[in-house]
């Protein structure tokens, strides 16, 4: 079957979103493995360096999660995250990749389910967009 | 240096082993550039797991090791550990991999699962070559612990590092400690009574030497990190010394009661106050909000709300001496008065405001002023001229002469009182209620001269020679506005109104004539109206030329004046006055349209042209306005005016253009009220003391100016309120009082009076009428005390908040708040404790009166899983309820008798711990029957309420009928919860409460280090558990504050100083401020000891300068290589 499979590189703060895909994996829920994550103390940390890399790389999305507004560990670090990525966002297309490749959200360290549940949206959402068109593109 | 890497993949038993094919990653990896080992084995963190860690780091040199098995928050430090005891960094040396919580339980596919491990795997071994040796710092820790609380859990984690020989401090919201626990009477399964194994508890809290008990207080902000927490706690004034001896004298003074939230409103308190007889501290507390908005707003600052209180509760005296504090003419403000503070009156929101002059007018009417003692006065020596006698003069009399002033007034007519006596009729104000009042201020020791005029008879010149070291104006405005009309001026049959007043006023007043025509809107033209129909005018005519809406005149005026048969022609302006061999015979007038609005934003009268005509009269009383009399101006030039002829004076310290001569009242604003007059006479008073005292006035100016502006945080009206009419004075009957100039308000009756009173909602809570000072033998009693914050250093910190009850007040279908026998179980243990409404017995409550009980029982149901183990609420179980209810099963036939009729309605009976089975078997001997099955519904008929639910036993519906229902309500989360967590740092789970470490491994400890919970605020739990709890919480306090430093992650930001190019962006990006711009060397540096790792700098960072350690920027790079290679 060569149905097309994404490589989605998430990654999770330690705090929250780690914890929920933790809390994900003892309550034996399943979703895509398509997800493939890096472990970060907090959303803040995400240097946009980090998604452009992944992007040219090939990976197909990449997602960022981390504590919900007003809960971060490092009081207010994931409202840098959500101004940076804002930004991110709008000039990703200049470097030829779709802004709905990139997601932030939010997911608390008690919502395992809901973990499950977008890991399974974000999955469906990216494989409807196909392949990223960066390993075509680029001759290194 | 070449790379030796290990690596790992655990079996886990079967957890990872089931689904992910553990030996084909550990050859795929075996094969990847710089690994010498790839094992895969049973259980990697067992002993033998770590030890062959151990034993390849040795004997095959390996620099690096990778383990794939569980998360990283389960066994980090274990294997981490285990590297640094074969002598490598750990930091450097160990990178883990999660291939279980991540890839083998939630990975359905096992050929999915297995490609997944080993591209994580492989992005570990890229990832680790990377990484550096880190140390972590270590620092020393206070040995301090904070508490949170003073329930059962903190009081218990309290008493317990107190006796390890730590101090704790314990910081309570509450009056008293104790929590939810002391508010029950038996706790189970013993049946101890909880007092009294409670109350021991909170005496050794108060009494321990160790434990400082901050109660009354709340925790506002936590700052640093564990070891090194820096806290501000708000201690909230209680209004009350800690020399209070708690006998409770005030208590029994205190006019204003609120119900008690201890007794969860079954029970009424007052606002000064101790929660229940074994609260510790035993200081009582004094519930204040901000200032009633009828004090706020009373010009004069009356303490309405006090005064008001104690009428209700039948101290006029008290009432009166309270007025006086700020009005010294109660029964005349009681009368004439506007009440500006009726409009303010929240309690109009109900229904209608609080009928507050009457009521002021009744207090006085009470109270023989004659019989009142004097205070003691300590005399001064110098002397205060005071001119005028009106309510301005009088109110600067009296309170110069209480500080001890020798007060001397000079009146210019021969009786005092100003316009009370000569402008407002005495069918309004009595002129008895006028002399008691002023004999009652002289009789303070001031002395009244009549018959002397200023200017003409006094000067100012002469005063300061005669020894006044300050004079006061308060002559007011009782000269008549001419309407400069034609036949106006000619003398008989046209008198001013206030002429016209002041002779009716002083004895010497004649009919004016058979058919009268008053012309003006205001007061004073319904006064002379009214007064002229009194001494025998057939037919008085008001004439007015703007229409009803705009007349100025109070309504009750006006409609005292249609019902005495006073006519009224509006929009009628003057012309002229028509006249024959000199006598009055016709008013012509015109008609007036209504135009734009004007100055006063009225709108202005347009006359209609052609629209003159005449009415027959034979006298005209103009009552146009007011004016002061400036007659005397010429005797004193230096004495200055405004352009509107009132004396130019400073707006807050009405000092005149002379220093010291100072003016207040009529004289001053022109027309206006007493209450202002009096209000104006106050801060002159204030002024004129300083100004004796030779302080600067200017400088006392410009602190007014920056006086705080008063609150608006009032007490809630609860919207269970019952409406009420507000009271309603009888009034003589019109046509016989229009003959007569008896007093035509009379006001009501003693019991109608205090009702009224009650109607009050108590908008400040205490109304500081300041009966508990006088009652306090221990002088305790401080209402100026102010809240105080203040800093603690603490190592560690014991969040043990507890819980709230759930309001079952929105589930309709158990009747909770409509019917009065549906009690939740919080207030059914108030019913039962001794110190509760009913001293402990089991009574059914009054329909009619929430607050009286009758008799017990002779039926109950008990409903468990109110709110619990229901999707609509909350999906938890409370883990007490049923419990509880076996209690209250037991408590009911051991109270109210064996034969009462106990039905427990439950969906699982729930008696897991010790002795809980045994009580269960117990209280089933006793007869209770128990029904299988959640009620769903309670209904009420007659004073029996049918509770419906279907008994899954015998698969029938039951409709039960009892006499009283109990509700076994959920334990929640506070509700506040969610805001203390942010304080702390600590994170709430979807159930609300919060969050522990890990539920089966770490319940007492959260992921903020140095943080622990104990007790319900973890989640539901009885009494055993909540104490073994705050002991578990307390050793993990212990354990810090014994080992006396604490080694802190070294995974902190670091900012290379030969990149970092000065930028200062990261400053701002840090939440802790723990960057700072070194000024000398020109670039950012982190404070090791602050800094905590989120990496907002760092992703920041322009010049990569900033980076935090173990998550640099060719760590990520390379781990995000082995996610997406192949």
């Amino acid at each position: 079957m060569s149905e097309f499979e994404p490589t989605i590189v998430a990654f999770f703060c330690n705090w929250c979103t780690y914890t929920a895909a933790d809390l994900a994996g003892t309550s034996r829920l399943s979703y895509p493995p398509n997800i493939k994550s890096i472990r970060v103390m907090c959303t803040g940390m995400v240097d946009p360096q980090y998604v452009i890399k992944a992007f040219l790389e090939g990976a197909d999305g990449v997602l960022i999660s981390g504590c919900h507004p007003g809960d971060c560990h490092y009081i207010n670090g994931n409202f840098k995250a959500r101004r940076r990525i804002k930004l991110l966002k709008e000039i990703l297309p200049q470097f030829g990749f779709d802004q709905q490749r990139l997601r932030l959200t939010w997911i608390g360290a008690s919502d395992g389910i809901m973990f499950a549940e977008v890991m399974r949206g974000l999955v469906a959402q990216i494989k409807a967009l196909g392949p990223s068109q960066a390993k075509l593109k680029m001759v290194i | 240096m070449s790379e030796r890497i290990g690596f790992y993949i655990c079996h886990c038993g079967i957890n990872i082993a089931y689904r992910v094919r553990v030996q084909e990653v550990a050859e795929y990896v075996a094969a990847l550039p710089n690994v010498v080992i790839s094992r895969d084995y049973l259980f990697m963190c067992s002993d033998p797991g770590q030890e062959l860690i151990e034993k390849d780091i040795r004997e095959h040199h390996l620099t690096r090791v990778v383990v794939a098995s569980c998360s990283p928050r389960m066994h980090e430090k274990t294997f981490r550990a285990a590297c640094q005891r074969a002598g490598l960094n750990p930091f450097r040396a160990f990178h883990m991999v999660s291939v279980r919580e991540q890839v083998s339980w939630v990975t359905e596919d096992a050929d999915e699962a297995t490609q997944k491990a080993k591209i994580l795997a492989g992005a570990g071994i890229l990832r680790v070559t990377h990484q550096a040796s880190l140390t972590p710092a270590t620092f020393p820790v206070c040995t301090n612990t904070l508490i949170v609380g003073g329930g059962i859990a903190g009081m218990q984690a309290a008493l317990d590092i107190a006796k390890a020989g730590f101090k704790a401090y314990l910081v309570e919201r509450q009056p008293t400690v104790g929590g939810h626990m002391l508010q029950y009477d038996k706790t189970f399964p013993t049946l101890d009574c909880a007092a009294c194994i409670g109350t021991p508890k909170m005496v050794s809290v108060g009494q321990e030497a160790n434990i400082e008990l901050l109660s009354y207080s709340e925790v506002e902000d936590v700052s640093g990190f564990i070891g090194n927490f820096k806290v501000k706690v708000r201690r909230k004034s209680r209004y009350i010394e800690n020399s209070c001896t708690g006998c409770g004298e005030c208590e029994k003074v205190c006019p204003i009661e609120f119900p008690n939230e201890w007794d969860v409103a079954t029970k009424t308190r007052k606002a000064i106050y101790r929660p229940f007889p074994q609260a510790v501290p035993i200081t009582y507390c004094i519930d204040k909000y901000d200032r009633a908005p009828c004090v706020q707003t009373c010009p004069a600052g009356t303490n309405v709300q006090g005064y008001v209180a104690l009428i209700k509760s039948g101290r006029y005296r008290e009432a009166i001496n309270l007025i006086m504090e700020k009005l010294p003419l109660p029964g005349t403000l009681g009368r004439v008065c506007p009440a500006p503070c009726e409009k303010e009156c929240r309690r109009a929101g109900v229904d209608a405001a609080v009928a507050i002059r009457d009521l002021k007018r009744f207090a006085a009417d009470q109270v023989d002023l004659a019989g009142l003692p004097l205070p003691e006065i300590k005399d001064r020596p110098e002397k205060i001229a005071v001119i005028g006698s009106g309510p301005a003069g009088l109110t600067v009399a009296y309170y110069m002469r209480l500080k001890g002033y020798r007060v001397t007034i000079f009146e210019a007519l021969d009786q005092a009182g100003g316009m009370l006596r000569v402008g407002i009729p005495d069918y309004r104000l009595p002129p008895k209620i006028l002399d008691n009042e002023i004999n009652h201020i002289l009789r303070h020791g001031i002395e009244l001269r009549t018959g002397v005029r200023f200017g003409s008879d006094l000067s100012l010149e002469g005063l300061r020679q005669e020894g006044f070291g300050a004079t006061f104006l308060g002559i007011g405005a009782h000269d008549a506005i001419r309407m400069s009309i034609p036949g106006e001026d000619q003398a008989a049959g046209v008198i001013d109104a206030l002429a016209f007043l002041r002779e009716v006023s002083l004895g010497k007043g004649e009919i004016p004539g058979r058919r009268v025509i008053v012309i003006g809107g205001g007061n004073v033209a319904i006064d002379a109206a009214r007064v002229a129909k009194r001494l025998g005018t057939e037919k008085v005519t008001v004439v007015y030329r703007r229409s009803e809406q705009e007349m100025p005149a109070y309504p009750e005026e006006l409609q005292g004046a249609r019902e005495e048969g006073i006519e009224f022609s509006y929009l009628t302006a003057p012309v002229s006055i028509e006249r024959q061999d000199g006598k009055v015979t016709g008013f012509e007038c015109i008609r007036t349209e209504l135009g734009p609005p004007d100055a006063s934003r009225r709108r202005r009268p347009v006359p209609v042209e052609g629209s003159e005509f005449v009415i027959a009269c034979d006298a005209v009383i103009p009552a146009i306005g007011q004016k002061i009399d400036v007659s005397w101006s010429a005797a004193e030039p230096d004495l200055k005016l405004t352009s509107r002829n009132t004396f130019t004076v400073n707006p807050h310290t009405f000092q005149t253009s002379l220093p010291d001569v100072f003016a207040a009242g009529d004289a001053v604003t022109g027309p206006a009220t007493v209450i202002e007059a009096v209000a104006a006479g106050h801060r002159a008073v204030a002024a004129m003391h300083r100004f004796i005292n030779g302080e600067d006035l200017d400088k006392y100016a410009a602190e007014l100016l920056t006086e705080e502006q008063p609150g608006t945080d009032w007490q809630e009206i609860s919207d269970k309120i019952q409406k009420a009419p507000r009271v309603v004075s009888a009034h003589l009957d019109p046509v016989q009082r229009a003959e007569s100039f008896d007093e035509v308000d009379r006001n009501f009756s003693e019991a109608a009076a205090r009702q009224e009173a009650a109607r009050c909602v108590d908008c400040g809570g205490c109304c500081e009428c300041k009966l508990c000072v006088s009652a306090c033998e221990a002088k305790a009693i401080n209402h100026a005390m102010e809240d105080k914050v203040e800093e603690i250093e603490v190592g560690s910190i014991i969040v043990a908040t507890g819980f709230d009850p759930l309001d079952p007040t929105p589930m309709q279908q158990y009747g909770y708040g409509r019917y009065a026998n549906v009690f939740t179980n919080l207030e059914f243990e108030r019913l039962s404790n001794a110190t509760g409404p009913t001293g402990g017995k089991l009574l059914k409550r009054d329909p009619y009166d929430r607050l009286k009980f009758s008799e017990p029982p002779k039926s109950v149901a008990i409903l468990h899983c109110i709110g619990s183990r229901d999707i609509n609420y909350h999906q938890y179980c409370s883990r007490t309820c049923c419990m509880y209810a076996l209690k209250y099963a037991h408590l009911l036939k051991d109270k109210c008798g064996h034969d009462t009729l106990v039905y427990n309605f439950y969906i699982d009976m729930r008696c897991f711990g010790k002795g809980y089975e045994e009580f269960y078997m117990r209280v089933q001997s006793e007869g209770v029957r128990m029904v299988r099955g959640k009620a769903s519904r309670v209904e009420e008929k007659d004073g029996i309420l049918t509770v419906t639910a279907e008994d899954t036993l015998s698969d029938r519906i039951v409709k039960v009928p009892v006499e009283m229902v109990i509700l076994c309500t959920a334990m929640e989360a506070r509700s506040d919860a969610s805001a203390v967590s942010r304080i702390f740092g600590i994170s709430v789970g979807s159930d609300g409460f919060f969050q522990e470490e890990h539920p089966k491994l770490e319940p007492v400890s959260t992921p903020t280090a140095g943080v622990f919970l104990a007790g319900a605020c973890q989640g539901p739990k009885d009494i055993p558990d909540t104490v073994a709890q705050a002991k578990g919480a307390a050793a993990e306090a212990l354990a810090l504050s014994a080992s006396g430093e604490v080694a802190v992650a070294p995974m902190i930001s670091s900012i290379d100083p030969d990149i970092c190019i000065g930028c200062q962006a990261c400053i701002g990006q840090c939440a802790y401020s723990a960057i700072e711009f070194n000024e000398l060397k020109g670039v950012s540096e982190v404070n090791e000891a602050v800094c905590k790792g989120c990496g907002s700098c760092s992703a920041r960072c322009p010049s990569g300068a900033a980076k935090v350690r173990h998550f640099t920027d060719k760590q990520i790079f390379a781990e995000i290589d082995g996610l997406l290679a192949g």
